[in-house]
């Protein structure tokens, strides 16, 4: 359990757990706890594994910081050292606090994701039910084939149900409305608060930080909608407030992504103009609008309105389309990489071409030459030319290999003689089968009942719930095959073979029982 | 297509012709015949730039030894690019359709920031650094020091250039700016000087107007162009700005204070080469008594240092005696200096001509009219002979003596007002002197009088009576040539009322009317609900938009808009208004819609199309006034009054009307694009506003159209773009906006077209 490559964040040292001293390891996955004197961890949580922490109040003697997990198991930890427990212990929890939330958020998503499948899914909550509940197999290890292979499916779904927009006037919806006693009441529902994170990430990252350690979500949008961050003069913004970090950051976003500049050459405005006058020269007639230095307050509120209103435009276009962008980010960072940095003019012209052929087009002047077509643009034209190309080659035949098959078939097939002498004649054949179907002669002397009716629901459930068990257990059987992993071959000696007898031992019992049922 | 135009046999690149195409290049070839200047005002989108590009080119082949060279100036970047491509797509045409190759060469000039291909230098920013960064490796005595120092730094692409460039000439083709870069790149030679030295020889150029207008850089740059050549000035509505700007300067305390610095290190420089190499100065002093003539070796790369005023304006004799020495030039160069600074402590207003100032500064300082003409040439022989190489650190003073040559060597035309603040903030002292060019057929003369013919032509262009007044010039054809349409692509309405009859307009009086801008915000409220994908609006000027917009998002109007589309705003910062643009044509593009809000005269309205769904309706809130309050423009309009009997009125509304022309124009770039155009000002609704836009969206404003309240209008705009969201096919243009070849060949067909042409 040595942490050979993992980095380790904090190391607090005199901390106790169940009356044990020893040294409390943050580390990049997992906090973890070791005795003293003791080379291995006896407690390890990965923060996905963990709901929240807790702290004990100021006032208290015991300083000790709680962990509840998801399981709703908790361990706590008692800061002991004299001196520095209560830094020990601020630092520990500063740090989670910055921790958990990124962690939170995977851990949440999967739980989530989970638990929607068992609701939907009865057959698959009942086989939970049988399987994990009845511990004949671990969760862990039922999901891990369960979501694989749902998850392929499901993401096709998913791709195919179209991703919302956001309203560009979401802010506009919510109307403070008076409460009557000289408050303000505002009505947020689901979609707003995810139309603001989405087009705000830093007070999304600022909610996933604060609520609920810090806040209630609740004080969290009291809180913002009281921030000047949402009001129009945010050059006031005070450094107390939460929200004064996220005008930052915005106005850090806008700033990187004028610095990024503009892709498309028509609409740069800086390279528009070919040769500036120089500084003196000119009519001076635009002088008036260049000074800036005498602005007053208002000049300035009125520009950071202006400044806000692009900079929200843009993020909710940012948002609509982000999907989309990252796709052609990609494809961008893709050929930029012949070895050029962006703003290399070589990698400039293929837009610029393109933009200037489309500028000097005219389309009514030239004789419709049928449909337009998009050039193939291939990056690797090799592979388009000769398909992928198996990894390990010695798995499949070679084309000798399968012309020699062929040939043999071939011959096989001109030497084919159908043995007829053995064979019923059709009429026979049919008569045959009606006999054997139900209403058929031979089928006469049995029981008319059906089994259905023999045999009591419960019962039936019963068997059916045993039956799809053992399917699945079946199914995590075979998915062992090919053993091509230790792993897998562990899995296929050790418990898997337990857990086939468990469960032959289950319906064993189960017989049994109604039998002696059945005899009583 | 082959054309017969008056005899001319013209190649034209497309299997169809507009009408007022083929109007067009008739009316162009006569101008060229006459070997006079034309005024040629054609809609944008009419395809003007091929159809002069075919015409003239065809006159060169027929006729070699009339016209040598087109030389085709534009405004912007971009521009001129476009240009070069429709003259690729022309000159494949020819070899595909002639099957042999012809020997034309044209290529694009621009400046070194567009053409630098030198790792360091050509990652700077702006183009002064770039100017400022090449000159400090290039400069003819750099590279004379470089002989003694092999290890100063150097451009080895001018090197090479300088070495083997020259012999052998660029080879025919078609030179982009970015295959001039290519190319420079394959020989290892610099781009900018091989393009510089290319158009000497080349069949077409295609540069900026700076290149021609402006004398501190024409002198250098077109110099040497052949007389015999066509000069083209596309987009020149704002032509009479750009030669204003060129021949203006201004004068701040500021330009002052760092001429100061830049005189002290002249004066320690020269007293350090005094004792180091006293021969120097010796020298370049005999030189100047020897004459100009001498000591201005042509050099190329020494570009800094032109004289501001024109060729023939500059005296062909010995600098006078009073400034030939390097230290009595110096001592004179402080003069004045403490002179201009004695100027600029004033406490009002100041307004005079420059006979005036000469007569002034001889009483106070006893400086006379000859040195001070001397001025800019004798900075210019300095500064070579001390070697400076960073030249960019001398623009103050640079600035200085161009303003004593200016003033001293031009008595008419230019007028001087120093002003002690800003009208808008009387308390903070801010004194400027502005010498302020008011005529501007000064800068443009040399280029009529040198040039056979000189086409002036652009979009807007009316009325086209004023820019022969405005520009001197003695055209021997003037014409306007309208969008001819098979389905009424554009809508113009005035919209002069809103829905509870308050008139609307951005006049003085009413600008602070909350009545009037809560009216403008319904229009574009309702616009934006009825309007697909993109809207533009204009504003009269910047602080207006600011206001307007605070007052419209306390009304809550904004957020109501943005229900319907995402809106984005220009700003003063270049950077930041491109992205918006950027962002505004993303959410066009995916069916989001967006507004943008814009400014008339700002860089947007200038340069920007926005074609098809960019904008399918351009709003023009208030008539687009020039800042009427401007000494400045006061002396102009007075200028204009005494010497071309134009009224101040009449100018302005001019101006004004142009603009407007020019933002509504925006929308409309083709005969398939369609778009609404919404003048919000009753004020357009008066005969003498709307006479002055052009003929193409004048003929399309009814009567009825004359002023609307914001719901009409509403109704229009449903009804228009209902009508034009029908399919359009070429079948339905065919014949009427759009002839092939055997119509027009008919004769019918020819006595129709000969009507379109609105001769003036």
């Amino acid at each position: 359990m040595a942490s050979l490559s993992e980095e380790v964040l904090l190391v607090v040292k005199k901390v106790r757990q169940r009356k044990q001293d020893g040294t409390m390891y943050l580390m990049a996955e997992r906090i973890a706890w070791c005795p003293e004197g003791k080379d291995r961890f006896t407690v390890s949580h990965p923060y996905a594994d963990i709901r929240c922490q807790k702290i004990s109040p100021d006032g208290k003697a015991k300083i000790q910081l709680q962990l509840v997990l998801h399981t709703g198991e908790s361990t706590t930890f008692h800061f002991s050292n004299d001196s520095t427990a209560l830094k020990d212990r601020e630092a520990a929890k500063e740090l989670l606090q910055q921790l958990l939330p990124r962690f939170k958020k995977k851990a949440n998503k999967e739980l989530e994701e989970k638990n929607r499948m068992l609701q939907e899914d009865p057959v698959l909550f009942q086989m939970y039910k049988d399987l994990v509940v009845s511990k004949v197999i671990s969760a862990e290890e039922f999901w891990t084939n369960r979501l694989g292979g749902v998850n392929n499916t499901d993401s096709v779904v998913q791709n195919n149900k179209q991703e919302v927009g956001i309203s560009g006037a979401f802010l506009a919806d919510i109307r403070p409305q008076t409460d009557g006693c000289n408050g303000l009441k505002y009505n947020l529902t689901a979609d707003i608060i995810e139309s603001i994170f989405r087009t705000y990430p830093a007070v999304k990252q600022k909610y996933s930080e604060n609520v609920p350690h810090n806040l209630t979500e609740k004080e969290f949008w009291t809180c913002f909608f009281q921030s000047h961050y949402f009001h129009r003069d945010r050059i006031n913004t005070g450094t107390q407030d939460i929200f004064s970090e996220c005008a930052k950051q915005d106005e850090k976003g806008l700033k990187s992504m004028v610095i990024q500049g503009v892709k498309n050459p028509l609409v740069d405005l800086l390279s528009l103009e070919d040769k500036t006058l120089d500084e003196g020269y000119g009519n001076g007639l635009t002088r008036a609008s260049t000074s800036s230095t005498n602005k007053t307050i208002k000049d300035n509120s009125n520009a950071a309105i202006i400044k806000r209103f692009n900079h929200h435009s843009a993020m909710v276009l940012a948002a609509g389309s982000r999907r989309g962008e990252t796709a052609a980010e990609q494809a961008s960072e893709t050929s930029s990489t012949d070895g050029n940095s962006r703003d290399s003019d070589l990698f400039q012209p293929p837009v610029k071409k393109a933009k200037l052929q489309e500028a000097i087009e005219y389309e009514d002047l030239q004789r419709e030459n049928g449909q337009k077509t998009v050039a193939l643009n291939l990056k690797k034209s090799y592979r388009y030319a000769h398909g992928p190309v198996p990894l390990q080659s010695q798995q499949y035949t070679s084309s000798q290999d399968i012309i020699n098959s062929i040939s043999c078939i071939q011959h096989e097939m001109t030497n084919y003689k159908p043995n007829l002498t053995q064979v019923l004649s059709s009429a026979a054949a049919t008569s045959a089968i009606a006999a054997l179907s139900p209403g058929g002669v031979l089928m006469q002397g049995g029981s008319q009942q059906a089994i259905n009716q023999m045999v009591p629901t419960d019962i039936q459930g019963e068997l059916k719930h045993l039956y799809v068990a053992a399917g699945e257990l079946l199914r995590h059987f075979w998915s062992c095959f090919p053993v091509n992993s230790p792993f897998l071959e562990e899995k296929l000696t050790g418990h898997l073979e337990e857990m086939l007898q468990t469960a032959y031992s289950k319906l064993h019992t189960w017989q049994t029982r109604q039998m002696t049922m059945r005899k009583t | 297509m082959k054309l017969n135009i008056d005899g001319l046999l013209v190649w034209f690149p497309y299997d169809f012709i507009y009408p007022e195409q083929f109007s067009y290049m008739l009316e162009l070839k006569r101008t060229l015949d006459a070997k006079g200047h034309g005024v040629l005002e054609m809609p944008s989108g009419t395809g003007k730039t091929i159809s002069l590009l075919s015409l003239i080119v065809a006159y060169q082949r027929a006729f070699p030894l009339e016209v040598t060279k087109l030389i085709y100036c534009s405004r912007t970047v971009p521009e001129i690019e476009k240009v070069v491509e429709e003259l690729r797509r022309l000159m494949e045409f020819y070899a595909k359709e002639t099957g042999e190759s012809n020997n034309f060469l044209s290529l694009a000039l621009s400046s070194r920031k567009n053409l630098c291909i030198h790792p360091e230098v050509s990652s700077l920013r702006f183009g002064k650094e770039v100017d400022g960064k090449c000159h400090s490796l290039t400069a003819s005595y750099v590279r004379a020091q470089r002989h003694s120092n092999p290890n100063l730094p150097t451009c080895r692409f001018y090197e090479e250039f300088d070495a083997v460039g020259r012999q052998v000439p660029l080879p025919a083709g078609i030179y982009n700016l970015d295959d001039l870069k290519d190319f420079g790149r394959r020989k290892g030679w610099c781009p900018y000087y091989l393009a510089r030295y290319a158009i000497l020889h080349a069949n077409i150029v295609v540069y900026s107007y700076h290149y021609l207008l402006d004398p501190k850089i024409a002198d250098l740059v077109s110099k040497e162009l052949a007389k015999n050549s066509v000069v083209v000035f596309d987009e020149a509505h704002n032509i009479d700005n750009v030669c204003i700007d060129s021949m203006s300067v201004n004068i701040t305390r500021r330009t002052l204070d760092r001429c100061q610095t830049n005189v002290d290190t002249l004066q320690n420089t020269i007293q350090k080469i005094k004792e180091t190499d006293a021969a120097k100065l010796k020298a370049e002093y005999r030189r100047l008594v020897e004459g100009l003539k001498e000591a201005n070796v042509a050099r190329e790369t020494d570009v800094y240092l032109a004289n501001p005023v024109l060729p023939d304006e500059i005296l062909r004799e010995a600098v006078p005696g009073t400034i030939r020495t390097a230290e009595h030039f110096v001592g004179f160069l402080r003069r004045f200096l403490e002179y201009l600074k004695s100027r600029l402590r004033v406490h009002h207003v100041v307004q005079e001509s420059a006979p005036q100032f000469l007569k002034d500064i001889f009483d106070k300082v006893c400086i006379d009219r000859k040195p001070l003409r001397f001025c800019a040439e004798r900075l210019q022989s300095l500064l070579r002979t001390l070697e400076i190489a960073d030249i960019a650190d001398f623009s103050s003073v640079t600035l200085i003596s161009n303003f004593a040559t200016l003033v001293s060597t031009y008595s008419q035309g230019f007028t001087l007002i120093i002003e002690p603040f800003e009208d808008r903030t009387p308390t903070i002292a801010n004194p400027v002197l502005h010498f302020s060019c008011m005529d501007p057929s000064i800068a443009i003369k040399p280029v009529f009088q040198r040039f056979q013919s000189v086409i002036i032509t652009s979009g807007t262009l009316s009325p086209l009576d004023v820019y022969p007044k405005i520009l001197d010039f003695r055209p021997v054809t003037m014409a306007s040539f309208t969008m001819t349409l098979a389905r009424t692509c554009l809508c113009p309405l005035i919209v002069g009322r809103g829905n509870d009859q308050v008139a609307l307009s951005s006049k003085f009086e009413t600008r602070e009317d909350f009545a009037v801008i809560r009216n403008y915000g319904n229009l574009l409220l309702e616009m934006s609900a009825v309007v697909p994908d993109g809207i533009v609006a204009f504003f009269t000027s910047y602080v207006y938009m600011e206001n307007i917009v605070a007052s419209w998002y306390e009304q809550g109007i904004l957020e109501n808009i943005q229900r319907n589309k995402l809106i984005f705003i220009e700003t003063p910062d270049a950077a930041e208004t491109s992205m918006a643009l950027e962002k505004y044509q993303e959410a066009c593009e995916n069916g989001r819609g967006a507004i943008l809000l814009s400014v008339a005269r700002g860089k947007v309205s200038e340069g920007i199309d926005f074609v098809h769904h960019f904008g399918r309706a351009v709003i023009m809130f208030g008539v687009p006034y020039v800042y009427t309050q401007s000494r400045i423009l006061k002396a102009r309009l007075e200028y204009l009054r005494d010497q071309f009997q134009i009224r101040e009125n009449d100018f302005l509304t001019f101006d004004a009307m142009r603009h407007a022309a020019q933002c509504v124009g925006r929308a409309i770039r083709g005969k398939t694009d369609y778009g609404l155009m919404i003048f919000a000002d009753k004020r357009y609704a008066r005969a003498d506003k709307r006479g002055k836009l052009p003929r193409w969206i004048q003929e399309h404003i009814s009567d009825g159209s004359l002023n609307l309240t914001v719901d009409e209008s509403v109704q229009r705009s449903k009804h228009f773009l209902r009508q034009m969201a029908q399919p359009f096919r070429q079948e339905d243009q065919l014949g009427l906006s759009l002839l092939t070849l055997e119509q027009l060949q008919s004769e019918e067909t020819l006595k129709r077209i000969a009507q379109i042409a609105h001769q003036t």
